[in-house]
């Protein structure tokens, strides 16, 4: 069948114990799992295992990204496509990465690796499954982020990423930016109905620009602003702003080992069946608009500075 | 070799009927308060889009003296999946009507139809007409149109709601032949489903197309449209009382069942909408689990705040 959905990051952390506070105060996120070396967080309201696995490691950025599919059949699909590709693949045991069934690693041209998968271990909703109270107490002084919404990846090869992205595993492209030479360079691209679930900007292989975290609502991007300010966590420039791309509200600030974090909130429905929609072009003077909206201004360091 | 996402993509529109002689009061107020954009008018029938929305329409509304919820749209991926769909539905033993492109409604592709056993008609297509973003496909600013600003100008629709003198049977249907998942069900003490809200779209805030509640014969609950988020509900609110509209139940409602923000209100004949926020997150996968609520807590599942609010009026359907 399909991919159904973007599960989990899995990125390194200079501090494993400055991390997991960063992740659980900062974000709000709880503690789902932990082995030497690791340490698996979710969403309060997110029901799989995991959607942030901490490597403890001597730098920052992404190991890998987690995938989930629909049908266990769709590993061996989706091998015979990469590998049609000229693309490298390697099994991941089940139970190798804690909760989860066996998964496929494809490593695509941006240098980055996809693991999908079929099953996860269910840790339900925070509060329950049966009749629960919606409200959680006890939140360190944030409501939690409602789950891991998508990530920008930077790598080489963006074009041919999401070619093999669209023509193989079916994403479906829903926005791109384009250079002066009229050639897209950066692309936004969803398995789902929302707007972009995974994004590629040109870069060095396998880094990661940011990882999005949903929040109810725009009230709720402010004061997680006033909180990342009160604690002292450096947001970017601009504080809160909106993107053009999607148009959301949204924040950009960095955990301890400098990975960017952003939460951010926006209906962003896609309106997305295969092939139907044309994408959206951002080009020219359009591109500071689309990147900050009220600013209409980027600033070098926003596309520069990744890990 | 290739994966493939198929079947149902998204709901596609509502179509309703109310009697209303020109459809002026209708126009009146989807254009003036719900902020709906006019996409097509004909003698006895007109139709609108969400500002958001890229298709020609989303919701339909015919004159006719038999008020009531006509059909549900689902949008397919192609027609492949049409043909498979056909066919699974008729080897099933279930009547169903084909129609030719631009037949049924204009602007719509070739489509199915039928009727589901204790639940709505549905119509299946995999082609409608484009009208495109109303702030174009060139850096678009997702920003209202200056014309409905100060309405409701809903983004989306969000999903329709019935009632069904038999919720489970409606479900399991909707289910097995359609591949509709369920994100949150209420049980009765024998374990029998009296009400679900099922998805097949994958949405980070989302929930359902098609809700399901109990009642004495399939009628039409409410027609949902998705805010941003929960504080435009309250302005909504308030841009609605002052033009008159009286909000049903008990104003802005947190609604523990779907996990929503919402206000219910009337238009002028009747048909009760809702506008939302929030949600959950859905995703196509056998293994999603659905949150699962006890009858013993009707009450509490409906409304967060309004302890006054009783179950049997709220399931109550309209037109």
């Amino acid at each position: 069948m399909a991919v159904s959905r973007l599960s989990y990051l899995s990125i390194r952390a200079l501090d494993l114990a400055a991390s997991e506070k960063h992740y659980t105060e900062v974000i709000g996120l709880r503690v789902t799992g932990r082995s030497p070396g690791q340490v698996y967080l979710q969403a309060h309201e997110a029901q799989d295992h995991h959607c942030i696995i901490l490597n403890a490691s001597d730098r920052a950025g992404l190991d890998h990204v987690g995938f989930k599919v629909n049908d266990p059949n769709d590993l061996n699909e989706a091998e015979a496509g990469a590998k049609a590709w000229g693309l490298k693949t390697h099994r991941v045991a089940a139970g190798n990465i804690m909760g989860q069934g066996e998964g496929l690693g494809i490593e695509l041209p941006s240098g980055h690796t996809f693991n999908l998968f079929y099953h996860s271990e269910k840790v339900g909703y925070s509060y329950g499954m049966k009749d629960p109270d919606i409200i959680l107490e006890n939140l360190n002084g944030v409501w939690p982020v409602t789950h891991l919404d998508h990530t920008l990846l930077a790598g080489n090869d963006c074009d041919k990423t999401a070619k093999f992205l669209q023509e193989v595993l079916d994403f479906s492209l829903t926005e791109c930016i384009h250079g002066p030479d009229g050639n897209p360079f950066a692309f936004f691209l969803t398995v789902s109905n929302t707007i972009h679930n995974v994004a590629f900007a040109p870069g060095p292989p396998n880094s990661l620009h940011h990882i999005a975290f949903y929040v109810s609502d725009r009230a709720d991007v402010i004061r997680r602003v006033d909180m990342l300010k009160h604690r002292k966590v450096a947001t970017f420039d601009y504080g809160i702003s909106r993107h053009g791309v999607a148009g959301v509200t949204t924040v950009y600030f960095h955990d301890p080992s400098g990975n960017r974090n952003e939460f951010q909130c926006g209906v962003y429905e896609g309106s997305v069946v295969r092939n139907k929609i044309p994408p959206i072009v951002w080009a020219g003077e359009n591109i500071p608009r689309g990147v900050f909206y009220y600013e209409s201004a980027v600033l070098a360091n926003f596309f520069e500075v990744v890990t | 070799m290739a994966l493939i996402r198929r079947g149902i993509h998204r709901l596609g529109y509502a179509r309703i009927a109310v009697k209303d002689s020109r459809l002026l009061k209708t126009r009146e107020f989807y254009t003036r308060e719900m902020g709906l954009l006019e996409t097509g008018v004909e003698p006895n029938r007109v139709m609108f889009r969400c500002w958001h929305e890229p298709y020609k329409f989303s919701f339909v509304v015919d004159q006719s003296d038999k008020p009531g919820l006509v059909e549900i749209g689902l949008h397919v991926r192609d027609d492949i999946d049409l043909e498979n769909f056909h066919r699974k539905l008729a080897a099933a033993g279930v009547a169903v009507d084909a129609a030719e492109a631009d037949t049924e409604l204009k602007g719509l592709g070739k489509s199915i139809a039928f009727d589901v056993p204790a639940g709505p008609r549905i119509r299946l297509f995999a082609d409608i007409q484009q009208l495109g973003y109303v702030s174009g496909f060139e850096g678009p600013d997702w920003v209202a149109p200056k014309a409905i600003r100060g309405t409701a100008a809903p983004l989306n629709i969000n999903h329709v709601a019935i009632t069904s003198p038999d919720p489970e049977r409606c479900s399991a249907f909707l289910a097995d032949m359609l591949g509709f998942l369920t994100s949150e069900k209420i049980v009765d003490e024998k374990g029998k489903t009296i009400s679900a809200l099922l998805f097949r779209m994958a949405k980070n805030v989302g929930g359902q197309e098609i809700a399901i509640y109990p009642g004495t014969e399939v009628k039409l609950h409410h027609i949902a449209f998705t805010k941003e988020d929960s504080s435009d509900i309250l302005s909504d609110g308030y841009f609605l009382r002052s033009d008159g509209v009286e909000l049903d139940l008990l104003g802005p409602l947190r609604q523990p069942y779907g996990n929503t923000f919402s206000v219910h209100f009337f238009d002028y004949c009747g048909v009760r909408l809702e506008l939302c926020a929030v949600g959950r997150m859905t995703e196509v996968h056998p293994e999603i689990q659905p949150v699962v609520w006890s009858t013993s807590n009707l009450r509490e599942a409906l409304s967060y705040y309004d302890e006054a609010l009783v179950p049997e009026e709220f399931f109550m359907p309209c037109l």
